[in-house]
């Protein structure tokens, strides 16, 4: 970051504040650990979680959800990774990460870009990349069945054709 | 790690403007530095106050803050940032913004993304409510150019919101922002204060 503060602002800006209480916020923590609250996943979720791949899924998170969900997304509309990073003005080295990497968290302004190109609120997305932490325990049920359901494999089978298009359908609906 | 950036303070016992670095990124152990100075001037000066019969309303509500705290709850996610401003080998201030999951409120920016100062503080030496003569002045402001070009930077047009002390309310309507009144959501009832890009472009001219 940088800043171009010439001396004239400078003293414009002291001669304003001097006098001036500047510090601000909540005199509590309540609104930062709501907005940075970690929602546990239902135990029923492992219940149902017949198999080691379902479980992966849980532990990494909704993460897993928004790789597949852009992964699957391209693929059904038949767009490589350098045609998707155009149309979305986003690094294309970023959407590699993004794919292929379930640890790697986007930067806000990517996820932004990408919401909008898939036509999804970007509240979601945002929790789904880990900028944001999901608080809605069902949302965080819905991502994980969506990343159980869509494996990887070059065709798009009719199961993650329904499931892709039931997650979209789930993330613009919430 | 922080990143750094050259910035400018006001001494204001010499009228002079001095070289101060802003720090993008404190984590743990620049936090727990800071409160580590900041916490024991705090509560001498709490003292004093007390000794010297001021009114508790008149103290600084935001005294009870440990940024220790704060850092611990927003560690590790990215759409979340505590900058400092450092002069004179000391932290003047501190401010903690989210980068994501916020909009705007204003009618002709509604639900557009901007960057929310969640707190901001100076250095109890330089807040007027604890010492009769502040160090250093511009610590405010320069942190909210940092909260603006931050949003510039994110693509956010310079839009940045935040909820207010009633002590500093007077401040944010000097910085231009718009006051759009208790916040009915806000169990604390705060004041809630945005900035339009128009306005941003304003602060920083």
């Amino acid at each position: 970051m940088k800043l171009n503060l010439s001396n004239a602002w400078l003293a414009k800006r002291a001669a304003e504040e001097e006098g001036h209480e500047v510090s601000t916020g909540r005199t509590d923590m309540d609104a930062l650990l709501a907005d940075t609250k970690i929602v546990e996943p239902s135990p029923h979720v492992f219940a149902e979680a017949s198999n080691a791949h379902v479980v992966a899924a849980e532990i990494e998170g909704p993460r897993t959800a928004f790789r597949m969900l852009i992964h699957l997304w391209r693929r059904k509309k038949g767009i490589r990774l350098d045609q998707l990073a155009k149309r979305a003005d986003v690094d294309l080295a970023e959407l590699i990460a993004i794919e292929q990497d379930v640890r790697y968290v986007p930067e806000p302004r990517t996820v932004y870009q990408l919401a909008h190109t898939l036509g999804v609120p970007t509240d979601r997305m945002l929790q789904l990349s880990g900028n944001t932490v999901v608080r809605d325990s069902h949302f965080g049920e819905e991502a994980v069945r969506f990343a159980a359901r869509a494996e990887s494999v070059e065709k798009l089978t009719k199961d993650e054709q329904q499931a892709l298009e039931e997650f979209v359908k789930y993330l613009s609906e919430a | 790690m922080s990143t750094q950036s050259p910035a400018r303070l006001k001494e204001r016992r010499t009228g002079e403007l001095c070289d101060a670095v802003l720090l993008d990124g404190l984590g743990k152990e620049e936090i727990e530095a800071v409160e580590g100075v900041w916490r024991p001037f705090l509560e001498a000066e709490l003292a004093r106050l007390e000794a010297e019969g001021v009114s508790k309303a008149k103290w600084p509500q935001h005294r009870g803050w440990d940024w220790r705290k704060k850092q611990k709850a927003i560690d590790g996610l990215l759409a979340y940032r505590i900058f400092g401003i450092a002069c004179a080998s000391q932290m003047q201030g501190l401010m903690l913004v989210a980068t994501a999951g916020k909009s705007a409120r204003i009618q002709s920016q509604r639900g557009r993304p901007l960057i929310y100062i969640h707190f901001l503080a100076t250095a109890p030496w330089n807040s007027p409510l604890v010492v009769a003569e502040p160090k250093y002045s511009l610590v405010g402001s320069v942190l909210m150019a940092a909260a603006i070009q931050l949003s510039l930077d994110e693509e956010f047009a310079g839009r940045v919101g935040l909820h207010s002390l009633p002590q500093a309310d007077d401040w944010y309507r000097r910085c231009g922002m718009t006051d759009l009144g208790p916040d009915p959501s806000e169990k604390q009832n705060l004041r809630y204060f945005e900035m339009t890009p128009e306005q941003a472009q304003a602060f920083l001219n």
